[in-house]
């Protein structure tokens, strides 16, 4: 966790009372952590099929699988976060997403939790000043009833 | 999908480019005929009426430019068509250049571009000049002998064809006929063509007094310099009535339709009268709201989706006749008898449908052919050679994703043909050649192929200056240069640089050589060779699928990973013994039929990494992609099969991974990658220089 958020708690603590519109965020777990998209972006969520190695692939590309006739790139979301853990869970799922580019992507999780919705206080944005030390790949920190959740920009993970 | 009126312009756009497209023909057929002696004014009358329809549809679409082109155009092809100009070499310039004009005017609205073109102003300006130099319009004559009645339903245009042949001392006749409403387009057309031999069919009006409610009959005003007998001898028919008229008497009793002032009588109500002279009807009377054509524009991504589901249903048809093999093996015979009834019935089915979405996606090359056959036209009257450009095959089709890609590699060759390949007049002549050279482009199917030949009776290529000039470019050391055979010497024309011209010039210059159409040609999955004799000519050959959408490949195994190589870059597969290899330079290489075959081990190359459990084969597989003159061996474990497949573009991702065209479906839920020949040939054999030591098997 601490390679992606250097956020100090207190300072999340101090956030405001108004409550504005509420997003939905699909939330999972990579390792000890917990991990959120935003729901509306995510068109699937697979169990993972036979992913087919790419020699000379990117490190964090596991492979290609077809989805009914898609064909999918699957990413390992752990390597591209540039997490220290690379364990695979037996519970592993596939989120699937459409790129800005059009290319369908998979992103391998450790284990699919749930659907949180997020007030605006509930969220302490990047762009908002949650200071410089965040990997280009977060949005935010979610903190819903006292969890820690680290909201991800699908956009640019899938990009990636 | 997309905004409605995204697709009325992309249907306006199209539709537009087909209409051009048979403008194109149109020239060219009438460069043929004035050249054989007299302009055929069926041909200048079809002009007219493409430039028409264009202006027609400008006008709906808002696009003045091309509004306005056409408006001048149909002005120039109405004073042609009336016979107030003659069809001058000069002015069918002017015309071929319009095709060019459209073409660049029809690709900015594409994009949305307005920026002036430079090209159609000069274009205006031409037909500015021609519009002056025009005589003025000769007034309608009534110097002949016809009834009033008869001359008010004629157009002008049919006015001035009956004059015409008047003056000539034609004979007119009258032809009854009864024609079937479903056939009647194809019925009329055939007589018309018919006809033809004996002179020309003025105009037709219907008669109406059909037999039948489903039948209408129309009279025919021919004029002919043959004489009735021959006439009933050739087009008498038992629905076919001719009746020679009287020159000096009125013919309006006998030709004339029996309603008194309408040119169409509504005896036969709109509807059925409409299709009769449908062409004259949206010339004169506004656009008719029926289509005419039984034929639908499809964008070829919707064939591609439609694609995918057969891919998928494949992918299903395996699933059952599993499911089928496993009740059997459950003792449940008679539901697995019937369910793999139920798969071979599916099965067929289903190879129909495949057979059927490729059908459509099918072209003739003759549409490539017939641009092809203007740029001709206009190189060779710019270089001021007379060329014959001779076309067998233009029926082969081939799909169309392939046709919009070969336009352009083969314009290459046949400007490189005209300008290096056929020689100057005077040098012709003096080698006893006809003055005018001649490019063959020939297509034909073979088997899942189609070869396209470019061929010139040109000089031929001189495989010294190549050879010198490769040297010159460092491509090649002067001591390998003396080793090479002609057939290696002739594949150097497609090394970068290697024009055999030293001087950029207008036609074949420009630093585009023969490499890029290769690549080119690579990139649909095709090769090309060239022979040569000198003094003789050369003779390009491209051999292409018949479709990209369906490849056919072979299924091989490397180290426990699937891969598919396309069919059409393995000329064949052979087994390897431990051993059997030898090292030339470095390289692993084994003799094959007297030459030596470099060879790649797939494993090394891509770094495969072998799953436990599964030791090296002791006997290994080589199978031989050739590309162009290029071939490498490349050496795997076993050879699966042959297989169609279904190939997908991997995702952006992985666009930087070198070596693999893409992706395919294996039926069991799987995917294989599929093997880019052509990538792996450039690799391995661009890597000469800095080899790796050899590893034997």
């Amino acid at each position: 966790m601490a390679d992606l958020v250097k956020a100090a708690p207190e300072r999340l603590a101090r956030r405001g009372q108004s409550r504005g519109p509420v997003r939905e965020f699909l939330t999972f777990t990579l390792g000890a952590d917990v991990f959120g998209v935003e729901l509306a972006r995510i068109k699937e969520i697979l169990i993972p099929p036979p992913v087919t190695a790419v020699p000379r692939a990117p490190t964090d590309v596991l492979g290609v699988c077809s989805v009914r006739g898609l064909l999918v790139t699957v990413v390992d979301l752990k390597a591209r976060l540039r997490l220290a853990d690379r364990t695979r869970s037996r519970r592993a799922r596939i989120l699937l997403a459409i790129s800005p580019n059009g290319e369908a992507v998979g992103l391998v999780v450790d284990e699919v939790r749930q659907v949180v919705r997020l007030t605006e206080d509930d969220m302490e944005l990047a762009s908002a000043g949650l200071g410089g030390e965040v990997s280009e790949f977060v949005l935010g920190i979610g903190r819903p009833q006292g969890e820690f959740i680290v909201l991800l920009d699908l956009g640019s993970v899938v990009t990636g | 999908m997309a905004d409605p009126t995204d697709k009325a312009r992309d249907e306006f756009l199209s539709e537009a480019q087909e209409i051009v497209e048979t403008l194109s023909r149109n020239l060219l057929d009438l460069d043929t005929s004035v050249r054989a002696g007299s302009a055929d004014p069926g041909l200048v009358n079809e002009a007219f009426r493409a430039v028409h329809t264009l202006k027609g549809l400008a006008g709906l679409f808002g696009a003045g430019r091309l509004g306005h082109l056409s408006h001048r155009l149909e002005d120039l092809l109405d004073d042609l068509r009336l016979g107030r100009m003659t069809l001058a070499p000069e002015v069918l310039d002017v015309l071929f250049s319009a095709v060019d004009a459209y073409a660049r005017l029809l690709a900015m609205a594409r994009e949305g571009s307005d920026e002036p073109v430079p090209a159609v102003e000069e274009l205006l300006a031409r037909l500015d000049t021609l519009a002056q130099h025009a005589p003025g319009k000769a007034s309608p004559s009534s110097d002949y002998d016809l009834d009033p009645g008869l001359l008010a339903v004629l157009t002008e245009y049919e006015e001035h064809r009956l004059r015409a042949n008047l003056e000539q001392k034609l004979g007119l006749y009258r032809l009854r006929v009864e024609f079937d409403l479903a056939t009647i387009d194809k019925a009329l057309e055939d007589l018309k063509e018919r006809a033809k031999r004996h002179g020309e069919i003025i105009t037709y009006l219907p008669a109406g007094e059909a037999t039948s409610p489903d039948a209408i009959e129309l009279d025919l005003l021919m004029a002919s310099r043959d004489d009735l007998a021959t006439l009933i001898g050739s087009l008498g028919a038992d629905n076919v009535v001719i009746e020679e008229l009287p020159r000096r008497r009125s013919v309006a009793g006998s030709i004339a339709p029996r309603g008194t002032t309408g040119r169409i009588p509504q005896q036969q109500g709109g509807e059925s009268a409409a299709p009769v002279r449908a062409g004259e009807a949206s010339l004169d009377q506004g656009p008719s709201l029926r289509s005419l054509t039984q034929t639908v524009r499809v964008d070829i991504r919707k064939l591609d989706n439609l694609m995918n589901v057969v891919g998928e249903l494949a992918i299903v048809r395996g699933m059952l006749a599993r499911l089928a093999e496993r009740l059997r093996a459950e003792g449940e015979r008679r539901t697995a008898a019937d369910l793999l009834r139920l798969h071979r019935s599916f099965d067929r089915r289903l190879a129909e449908m495949q057979a059927g979405i490729l059908e459509v996606r099918m072209v003739p090359l003759g549409q490539v052919f017939e641009r092809l056959a203007r740029v001709v036209r206009q190189i060779g009257r710019e270089m001021g050679k007379d060329i014959r450009l001779v076309i067998t095959g233009a029926e082969t089709e081939i799909d169309k994703l392939i046709v919009e890609e070969l336009s352009d590699p083969l314009m290459h060759m046949i400007r490189n043909a005209i300008d290096h390949g056929i020689e100057a007049a005077a040098r012709r002549l003096e080698v006893g050649k006809p003055i005018a050279g001649t490019i063959a482009l020939n297509a034909y199917q073979k088997g899942n192929h189609v070869m396209i030949e470019v061929e010139d009776d040109g000089r031929g290529i001189d495989g010294d200056a190549v050879v010198e000039k490769a040297v010159r470019l460092g491509k090649l050391s002067a001591e390998d240069a003396s080793e090479l055979g002609r057939e290696e010497i002739l594949a150097l024309v497609f090394l970068p640089g290697l024009s055999t011209r030293g001087t950029v010039d207008d036609v074949s210059g420009r630093g585009v050589g023969m490499d890029i159409v290769k690549t080119n040609i690579g990139r649909l999955g095709g090769i090309i060779d060239v022979q040569s004799e000198p003094g003789i000519g050369t003779k390009m050959t491209i051999t292409l699928p018949i479709t990209l959408a369906i490849v056919s490949a072979l299924m091989v195994d490397v180290a426990g990973h699937t891969f598919a190589i396309p069919l059409s870059t393995v000329s064949e597969a052979l087994s390897l013994d431990a051993g059997g290899t030898r090292l030339l330079d470095g390289r692993e290489v084994i003799t094959l039929r007297g030459t030596t075959l470099p060879l790649c081990r797939l494993e090394r190359v891509l770094k495969l990494t072998r799953p436990p459990g599964q030791p090296a084969a002791h006997r290994n597989y080589v199978v031989v992609v050739s590309l162009g003159n290029r071939r490498l061996g490349l050496v795997l474990d076993h050879l699966v099969g042959q297989q169609d497949i279904v190939i997908k573009p991997l995702g952006r991702s992985l666009s930087t991974v070198r070596g693999f065209a893409g992706a395919t479906e294996l039926g069991d839920q799987r995917v294989g990658l599929v093997i880019d020949a052509a990538a792996i040939v450039d690799e391995v054999l661009a890597q000469s220089e800095h080899r790796e030591a050899p590893v034997h098997g």
